[in-house]
């Protein structure tokens, strides 16, 4: 949008008033020459000792402390929670001081690719490197051949169940529900008192965004055909997986709040809920908290004759473009994450394995891991063999478009919306939005 | 001139069954408000000594009661750097603010200068803003100060707000006009009036005020996370913030914490609630 | 001139002085803190801005768009409805609690503290708190409404009565607030009027009436006014915690629009722009209450 060409005395002004703080806005100071890079992260240095959380951030320092012993730019890793970022993050760029590296998802990603701050990997990288990551990891962080975020994980969605809850109602490990039908029945049947049949996410924010899309993708539908860039929201499929939501939350198979607040190590150790989506996070996070529990695993069932679908997430590394040093950065995300060296593998495979506990985003880390028998929980194998191979990339949208269909999700699941009514209508904005969208493709 | 009763309404005389069963009456009203606000803080406290298990459920007594929480917060978390943080920065902010504060609703009630409604108006117009927007432009102003990471970035923009000034001098305007009139006529200063004369008027409200600045700036976790990357700066509520990881949070920590970030607080307001109720008769001057 | 018109012309260029010395420290650092980022705000509202440092002035688009956007004016009418149901309530809630801990009874200070408690922990924390409370099936309330017989009510996952539990905790949080306030009121009070107004028969109501209301004046206007801006500016907090803005949009107040928009969709300049019809509404609203009451001077003849 040109401004006029005809400068007005208001037009003056302002533009006197921007000029003013655009320096402000992207200033670059003398004193950055010799400070270290910052790494904003949710890792590390970790601020309790809790000894799983020391050692993920221990994983963080070991790959910083190598770099830095090498007489490179020094980089030192900032701690903050994940909120934290979300809030901070926005004002560094603002005020044009935005970190030098830093961890992104793939809700957020589309933003900063637009807003041209991300470097470009791929020069660093060996071509080797580059093919060995997984299809549906990178995708959502390249643009052509340029790649501007390096997945250091995958995380896959899942069903977990507790079948000691389950056993108690009749319901024995090989009678699980294998379709939406069968879930929905038996969690309503389920529902009751204390105890939840399904739990399904709630809350509006990009994580729900990313648990609704496994179903929305069982359906055969999308939101936005990859291909033409065109939104397919007001189809068949879309309205479908609406409709699933609303039935779950009609039902009472669904709450309206998940129980326990949300924590699921809490919840199954109460026997509050029967099915639980959730990723591969919550393993460890249940092995650790809860070891004397027994859980399940199952891929997300999918509608009568299709196939099951889940979503990956994963966090990925950037660099910021306009940092004080963005090549030294690249080199350091590559180093760790992108490079083919054997100790550089094995270190992204401690990060998959022992110390997270997830799955890998490049088929080099992959054998590394099944090498080291990582996979010896049968929960970690469920997703490894059963649950990653249907995995596709968390989408990359721009904000607009995540609302839309947020919205919609939203209504239907919880206002009692029409879920035909609101696919089209959220197909509606997300048309017009593309219409004038300048950016990134949207995968 | 100024007599020392706490309360100046329900006088009755002492010892009438009258008088025992209205205050009966007043007492069961009280507890039984009180116990319905306090109930839910209750369950945190509560909850603070329950296992990592048992902190979700609705069970109000632990099943096993544990101390461990509070003893993980103090040993494996700098709690007490936390603490000491909020606390030098929240009394540092209280102090500064109340003397400045005072000094400009002393000006803006009782002084007269060309334009004082509109400078009134004016800083009252100042506490309008909305937070999310003018976090940026304030953070940017913040580091070209050179503030950015250091006690001063926390302490100084946390002083500058309207409501303190706003609340004093409305409190000033209701003092009677022919309050300094003596004082004048002997010659005394403006500035002797303020400090030997208004500011002592002044207690009660001062003591509220003291209660909130320092409250607000314990709980402050916005600013003080925005501006700081520093750990050894962290404030107590943002070093509660901590106990939250990326896809979970350990509540039993969290409660434990929050507890033990709620006491000093609890126990300023307890110090200082006497000096908010003590009356203040002016009517002896007139 | 008269020697008396020269002493009250030096008198009053000495009465300024002491004012613009008196009022410096404030003048300042709210110039420069608060005043300068609210005008920048207002400047940025005619741009757009993606927070990475791409700036294009677009002049008046932002609020051509706002005044066609369905969620500006869902956002608008939620925050409407949360300031008429929460400013008289907690101003009524305040009043009465003041009252009440006026009187003397034994443990009153212990009450008054109790009834102080819910402000004096963090509003993120007692968000939390409150989320536990509230859960469906599980929670705390839930179980006691299942145990007389009350199923299925869903106070924060229902759009129809999230905003009224969220009302209904803030409330709660900053009842103790406001009572201590109205308590400073009130004690300003003198007791002998109190006193001949009872030796001359008025009943508790009708001493309530013409005395304490119309002496307690300053600290209502105070207490209306702040608790209209921190109703409209505040809370976010809580929302963020208990709602996030759900469930579908129901608890979106403008506060938070202007967060998302900011935060979210990293757009800056609209939400400065919507931020500055924040400004000006609370500006015309509090404008009218200065005017309506001759600058918040309240006069103490009776």
């Amino acid at each position: 949008m040109p401004p006029d060409p005809i400068p007005r005395r208001r037009t003056v002004l302002a533009g006197a008033a921007a000029a003013a703080t655009v320096p402000l806005l992207s200033s670059c100071s003398a004193s950055r020459a010799d400070r270290p890079l910052s790494f904003w992260n949710f890792y590390s240095p970790a601020p309790q000792q809790d000894p799983n959380l020391v050692a993920q951030s221990d994983w963080f320092a070991q790959a910083i402390d190598a770099w830095n012993a090498s007489r490179e730019r020094e980089i030192s890793p900032v701690y903050m929670t994940g909120d934290q970022m979300n809030q901070r993050m926005p004002i560094a760029f603002a005020s044009g001081d935005g970190p030098d590296i830093f961890l992104i998802s793939p809700g957020d990603y589309l933003r900063y690719a637009n807003g041209g701050v991300l470097e470009d990997l791929a020069p660093y990288m060996e071509q080797e490197a580059i093919d060995d990551f997984y299809p549906e990891a990178l995708t959502t962080r390249r643009d052509g051949e340029a790649i501007y975020g390096l997945p250091m994980e995958q995380e896959p969605l899942a069903l977990f169940y507790d079948p000691d809850l389950l056993e108690g109602a009749g319901v024995a490990e090989g009678d699980l529900p294998q379709d939406w039908e069968q879930l929905l029945d038996l969690s309503a049947r389920l529902s009751s008192g204390t105890i939840t049949g399904l739990v399904l996410d709630v809350d509006p924010g990009y994580y729900q965004n990313f648990t609704f899309y496994p179903w929305l993708w069982q359906t055969g539908g999308d939101v936005v055909d990859p291909s033409t860039q065109r939104p397919v929201f007001s189809g068949e499929g879309a309205q479908a997986a609406l409709d699933l939501y609303g039935r779950a939350i009609a039902s009472g198979a669904t709450p309206r709040t998940r129980p326990a607040n949300g924590d699921i190590v809490s919840a199954f150790s109460s026997g509050y809920a029967a099915f639980w989506q959730t990723g591969v996070w919550d393993v460890s996070n249940l092995r650790l908290n809860a070891p004397d529990k027994h859980f399940g695993v199952m891929p997300l069932p999918a509608p009568p004759g299709k196939e099951t679908i889940t979503a990956l997430g994963g966090w990925a590394w950037c660099v910021n473009a306009r940092g004080a040093d963005p090549e030294s950065a690249a080199r350091f995300v590559v180093q760790v994450l992108g490079s083919m060296e054997p100790s550089s593998i094995e270190h992204v495979a401690a990060w998959n394995g022992p110390v997270k506990g997830n799955m890998p985003a490049r088929a080099s880390v992959d054998a590394a891991l099944v090498a080291s028998d990582a996979f010896a929980d049968e929960h970690l194998a469920t997703f490894h063999d059963d649950i990653l191979p249907t995995g596709r990339g968390e989408p990359r949208f721009p904000p607009a478009v995540y609302k839309a269909v947020s919205d919609a999700l939203q209504s239907v699941e919880l206002a009692g919306g029409d879920p035909t009514e609101e696919s089209d209508r959220a197909q509606q904005t997300i048309e017009s939005y593309l219409e004038t969208y300048q950016g990134g493709t949207l995968v | 001139m100024t007599t020392e009763t706490p309360t100046t309404v329900g006088r009755r005389r002492p010892g009438s069954a009258r008088a025992r069963r209205r205050s009966g009456l007043l007492l069961a009203l009280g507890i039984a408000l009180a116990l319905a606000t306090v109930f839910p803080l209750v369950w945190m406290v509560l909850g603070s000594f329950k296992t990592a298990q048992e902190v979700n459920s609705p069970s109000l007594i632990p099943e096993t009661f544990t101390l461990e929480n509070y003893a993980y917060v103090f040993s494996q978390v700098p709690f007490a750097r936390y603490l000491l943080n909020s606390f030098l920065v929240s009394a540092a902010v209280t102090v500064i603010a109340l003397w400045f504060h005072s000094m400009a609703a002393y000006a803006l009630a009782r002084l007269q200068f060309p334009g004082r409604e509109r400078i009134f108006l004016a800083i009252f117009a100042t506490m309008l803003v909305s937070a999310p927007v003018t976090i940026i432009p304030t953070f940017i102003i913040v580091r070209t100060l050179g503030m950015v990471d250091s006690y001063a970035g926390l302490v100084v923009p946390a002083i500058f707000n309207a409501f303190g000034i706003f609340l004093l001098r409305q409190f000033y305007v209701s003092l009677p006009d022919e309050l300094e009139e003596a004082a004048l006529v002997d010659g005394a200063s403006y500035w002797t009036i303020y400090w030997k004369i208004v500011l002592p008027l002044s207690r009660p409200i001062l003591a509220a005020l003291a209660v909130f600045f320092f409250l607000a700036n314990w709980n402050a976790f916005v600013w003080p996370m925005t501006v700081t990357s520093d750990p050894d700066l962290r404030m107590v509520q943002v070093g509660i913030q901590t106990f939250q990881q990326q896809y979970a949070a350990d509540w039993n920590y969290i409660l434990a914490a929050a507890t033990v970030a709620a006491l000093p607080t609890l126990g300023i307001f307890f110090v200082f609630q006497k000096q908010i109720v003590a009356s203040i008769k002016t009517s002896g001057l007139k | 001139m008269s020697a008396a018109t020269t002493t009250r012309t030096q008198r009053s260029r000495r009465e300024a002085r002491a004012a613009a010395l008196f009022l410096a420290p404030d003048a300042i650092g709210l110039t420069v803190f608060v005043a300068i980022p609210m005008l920048l705000s207002v400047v940025l509202g005619f741009f757009w801005i993606d927070g990475f440092g791409n700036v294009d002035f677009i002049g008046v688009d932002n609020y051509v768009r706002m005044a066609k956007d369905p969620q500006f004016w869902n956002s608008a009418r939620v925050t409407l409805i949360y300031l008429v149901t929460l400013v008289p309530l907690i101003f009524v809630v305040g009043l009465g609690l003041a009252l009440l801990v006026q009187q003397r009874f034994p443990a009153v200070g212990i009450i008054r503290s109790a009834l102080f408690l819910p402000y004096v922990v963090s509003m993120v924390v007692v968000s939390m708190i409150w989320q536990f409370m509230l859960t469906d099936r599980t929670g705390v309330i839930a179980t006691a409404l299942s145990a007389i017989g009350i199923d299925g009510i869903s106070f924060l996952g229902d759009p129809k009565l999230a905003l009224g539990t969220v009302v209904a905790v803030t409330v709660w949080l900053q009842m103790g607030y406001y009572m201590i306030i109205f308590l400073a009121g009130l004690q300003d009070i003198p007791g002998e009027l109190y006193e001949a107004a009872r030796i001359d028969g008025a009943s508790a109501w009708q001493r309530f009436r013409s005395i304490t209301l119309p002496l307690l004046a300053p600290t209502s206007f105070f207490v209306l006014l702040t608790s209209m801006v921190a109703v409209v500016t505040g809370g976010l907090d809580m929302i963020f915690v208990l709602t996030s803005g759900g469930p579908a949009n129901s608890t979106s107040l403008l506060i938070f629009y202007i967060y998302q928009q900011a935060f979210l969709f990293g757009d800056l300049g609209y939400a400065a722009a919507v931020g500055s019809v924040l400004v000006v509404f609370l500006l015309i609203v509090s404008a009218g209450m200065f005017l309506a009451t001759r600058g918040g001077r309240f006069s103490h003849d009776d």
